[in-house]
């Protein structure tokens, strides 16, 4: 037996095996230990899969297409029967649209899938797997005293209250170790068939996971999950489709050696980078992340970190050789970079945490598929680093978010105000997760520089990256102003912070620190080699501890001396000038010796000094602009399909 | 080794210079005689005696990062570095003095910051759309080939260069822009972003200000880099015209501010861009 089998079943069977045993109602003692032996299973798998580098594996049992076949039939008629039960009927016609292309597809076609291994191990794949098993398992972790606290409380935030959830936890577990082990199969499968079986799995388990809590807000959200997923997966089947009656194998292998495309596989190509659009939210498919946000936080954590979203810009990474050379891939660069420029925009106007988050989620996946369409060996250096950084420090960010949540009762920005003083470990692990997605040195800014580098040769790519990091700038900073604000008299605060959370915040922030310094050997080491597969041309050069380009050098290394050195030098600068503290000066008129700010105003009134941040919801809200934005995303897709749609040979 | 102590020691002696220039330029448009030229030197060594007083820790943390910051950023510079790097780095300590004065619960302090950001919003764009032109032109992002480049950039990358002098009046806190840390203690704003900074603290920050005159007129003298001497005089050129715009101008709005650079600067340097494009 090849050594990639147990390492592939481990990946993809083993969770879902583990799901199973999380379902029983009065596991509630050892079901943790299940979800804690998975995750140790797949990350231990993962890293073994690094040593390996690549394989191939087709199941020998004959018994296996059928099997994913039926899967693939049972889980449409669930979405069938819940819709028709829930009066939802987008989701029903749509889940029928599926069946019957896949029903067209059981009876004309029944040989059209016999080419190529149905695994197969490359370093993009090793690279999706170790960011879907490392990062994954962490939010499963910190799900565990998550969850045991909203069980005891119920989502307490923003909506009407509900009523505590009860003892859920077991259908949440199970979704998510299932869905660890779908993207795990998304992203080694190599057969179109098995992958759009885990595609559409993973769909299932987004629309649990969001409608966990059962509240109306949840039900409208999980529902609206399912149907714009869903015309991700009606999009898949077209497309597998069309490729069936081409005669083209049906694998990505085949798929991507036949780039450049000829105008027969435009079609089918462009309907797989629509369903990419859906899972990775892009413009006009934002609604379903920005609406998941009502789910319990380790549901986001886990969505936009290392799954979900990710499925989608792997898959469009993945066709990237495909497409190399058409119109098409500028028109992906387009929706892409269009959508980073505009969730950019309206975060500015976000006054709730976990929408900002998701903006900045849908701005960044727009940048990685902007990457993925630029299309040099540049630009996919860049997106791959992206995928990474992007994961770590977003999974960082949504479980800060959530311990705060459970803290202060809000995901309101506004109250996080002074925050650095009232929970001071979570606060410094929010800071290094904003840092971490902004400044220099930090891994995503490194993959931002090479993305603008790789840009210059494409002008309206390269308009809209600029545009989108100057909006970026903002939003970022404004949250992180609040969390700081504080005043003088405000004593520290001592913060108990349960294991779990203290392990996976400060696991992964030190995961973002440390993958920024080591950026040069993960270039060498994972990226390159990924992108040389598909690309001649010279990506990112990575020389010790430094990264370049053709036209342009980061010495990281020498960044990371030199931030250090400035972070030193107040530090030894205050031990030896030791600053006195002065209330804040408030024209004279502040009322002495009251502890918290107060002012003398009109009429004697001595009020509390209140502040509030800028939102500029008029000039960048939401109300503002989500319309023609949806109309300019729609005419982008519209223009994709017009531009392949007429190249099929009748 | 040389370039790089030049750098670290001239560069704040010739933003002292400048500055206290402007202040007796400023004064004679004013009809006043002015104090003499090095008084911002005086000023700030004055500022080092005095008591180190701050509203909250974090202050000491982001002047030193926002100094060193912009000192890097000229190190990169002089040492022929990568233009994006280096907006990169001195975006950071801009970002550094931003969280310093959110950090104080003022009102003053808060609105300075604020309205920081949004200029950053509006000259952001055009820094980088500027390296990104040098880019095209030259075909290289490090300095040092800029440097050795035949021709003056500035013949095909006039629209730049005006954005330049509109990027180094905002950086100035001069009228028309001084709405987030102005000169004077308006009524409204006090002294913004800075309200809350004094003695050593203030220092620093008046000493970085010198670094970022001189690597923001460095930037602008690059557009002319050979011969060199041309370009210094064009940067000093574009010194003198922020210097009298600043004179003549009333202060206006952050949102005029930002209509300026997204509406004017923005189109100007996209134009310009089209117009390498097409050159190349």
């Amino acid at each position: 037996m090849q050594p990639v089998v147990p390492l592939v079943v481990t990946l993809v069977l083993l969770p879902a095996v583990c799901a199973g045993f999380c379902l029983p109602r009065g596991g509630d003692r050892i079901r943790p230990a299940f979800v804690a032996a998975a995750c140790a299973a797949v990350a231990v798998a993962a890293l073994m899969l690094l040593q390996l580098g690549q394989g191939d594996f087709t199941p020998t049992s004959r018994l296996w297409a059928p099997l994913v076949a039926a899967g693939d039939f049972t889980l449409l008629a669930f979405f069938v029967i819940v819709g028709l039960l829930r009066r939802q009927f987008p989701v029903v016609l749509l889940a029928l649209a599926q069946a019957a292309g896949l029903a067209w597809l059981e009876v004309a076609m029944p040989h059209a899938v016999e080419a190529g291994p149905t695994f197969a191990v490359d370093w993009l794949a090793v690279t999706m797997v170790l960011v879907v098993s490392l990062v994954g398992p962490i939010v499963a972790l910190y799900a565990i005293p998550y969850m045991a606290d909203h069980e005891k409380h119920g989502p307490q935030v923003d909506g009407p209250a509900a009523a505590a959830p009860g003892a859920r936890s077991p259908r949440f577990f199970a979704a998510m170790l299932l869905f660890l082990g779908a993207m795990n199969g998304l992203v080694l499968a190599n057969n179109l068939l098995w992958l759009y079986f885990f595609w559409e799995i993973t769909t299932l388990c987004c629309f649990l996971l969001i409608g966990h809590d059962g509240t109306p807000q949840a039900a409208e959200s999980a529902w609206r999950a399912l149907w714009m997923n869903l015309v991700g997966g009606l999009a898949f089947v077209g497309a597998i489709v069309l490729l069936a009656g081409a005669g083209h194998p049906l694998t990505l292998r085949a798929l991507a050696a036949a780039g450049p495309a000829p105008a027969a596989l435009l079609a089918p190509l462009a309907l797989l980078c629509v369903a990419g659009f859906t899972k990775a939210a892009q413009m006009p498919f934002q609604g379903w992340l920005l609406g998941a946000m009502v789910a319990p936080t380790p549901v986001s954590a886990l969505l936009h970190s290392s799954t979900m979203v990710k499925a989608g810009v792997y898959l469009i990474l993945r066709l990237s050789p495909a497409l190399h050379g058409t119109r098409l891939s500028l028109l992906v660069a387009l929706v892409g970079a269009f959508s980073f420029v505009t969730a950019a925009m309206l975060a500015i106007s976000q006054t709730n945490a976990k929408r900002v988050l998701a903006y900045s989620t849908i701005s960044n996946l727009g940048l990685i598929i902007a990457c993925a369409g630029l299309n040099t060996a540049m630009a996919l250096s860049a997106a791959l680093l992206l995928v990474i950084f992007h994961a770590v420090s977003k999974a960082l960010l949504f479980m800060t978010a959530g311990v705060i949540e459970q803290a202060i009762g809000s995901r309101q920005i506004e109250d996080m105000e002074g925050l650095s003083a009232r929970l001071p470990l979570t606060t410094a692990a929010t800071v290094v997760g904003i840092l971490s997605m902004l400044l220099p040195p930090f891994g995503m800014l490194i993959a931002k520089w090479a993305a603008l580098e790789a840009a210059a040769q494409s002008p309206p790519a390269l308009l809209l990256f600029v545009a989108g990091s100057a909006f970026t700038v903002v939003f970022w900073t404004k949250w992180l102003g609040r969390l700081v604000s504080v005043s003088s008299a405000t004593p520290p605060h001592r913060e108990a912070l349960h294991p779990l959370y203290r392990a996976a915040l400060g696991a992964t922030a030190f995961a973002a620190i440390a993958l920024s310094l080591l950026v040069a050997p993960l270039t060498n080491g994972l990226v390159l080699p990924a992108v040389r597969a598909w690309h001649a041309g010279v990506g990112l050069l990575a020389p010790s501890l430094t990264v370049g380009s053709a036209a342009g050098d980061f010495p990281v290394g020498l960044v990371f001396a030199a931030v250090l050195a400035a972070l030193a030098v107040p530090i030894v600068w205050m031990r030896v000038h030791p600053p006195a503290l002065a209330v804040p000066y408030a024209c004279g008129e502040q009322v002495p010796a009251s502890g918290r700010l107060r002012f003398r105003s009109a009429r004697d009134e001595t009020p509390e000094v209140s502040l509030g941040g800028f939102y500029l919801d008029g000039l960048f809200g939401e109300a503002r602009h989500t319309v023609w934005i949806n109309a300019v995303a729609v005419t982008l897709l519209l223009l994709i399909l017009i531009e392949t749609a007429w190249r099929i040979p009748s | 080794m040389i370039t790089l102590l030049a750098a670290i020691l001239l560069a704040p002696a010739a933003g002292a210079l400048l500055t206290g220039f402007d202040r007796i330029v400023t004064a004679r448009l004013q009809g006043r005689v002015g104090p003499p030229l090095l008084q911002p030197v005086y000023d700030v060594l004055k500022l080092f005696t005095k008591g180190s007083a701050v509203s909250h820790p974090l202050q000491v943390l982001v002047v030193w990062i926002h100094l060193l910051s912009v000192v890097g950023s000229l190190v990169l510079v002089a040492l022929g570095q990568d233009l994006l790097l280096m907006l990169f780095v001195l975006a950071l300590g801009s970002i550094a003095l931003v969280i310093g004065g959110f950090a104080i619960r003022s009102p003053y302090s808060q609105l300075g910051a604020q309205r920081e950001l949004l200029q950053m919003l509006a000259y952001e764009p055009l820094l980088l759309f500027l390296v990104v032109g040098v880019y095209l032109r030259t075909g290289s992002f490090m300095v040092r080939d800029v440097l050795t480049f035949a021709q003056p950039l500035v013949l095909t990358m006039p629209l730049f260069a005006m954005c330049m002098v509109m990027v180094l009046g905002i950086k100035m806190r001069k009228s028309p822009f001084d709405v987030a840390a102005s000169h004077h203690a308006h009524q409204e704003l006090v002294r913004g972003l800075m309200t809350e900074f004094s003695g050593s603290t203030l220092a620093l920050i008046e000493i970085a200000h010198w670094y970022e005159l001189t690597l923001l007129l460095a930037l602008l003298a690059l557009l002319w880099a050979t011969p060199l001497a041309a370009g210094i005089a064009m940067a000093l050129l574009g010194y003198a015209a922020v210097v009298l715009i600043g004179n003549v101008c009333a202060r206006m709005t952050w949102r005029w501010t930002l209509r300026l650079g997204w509406h004017v600067g923005v189109p100007a340097s996209i134009a310009n861009l089209a117009l390498l494009y097409a050159i190349r």
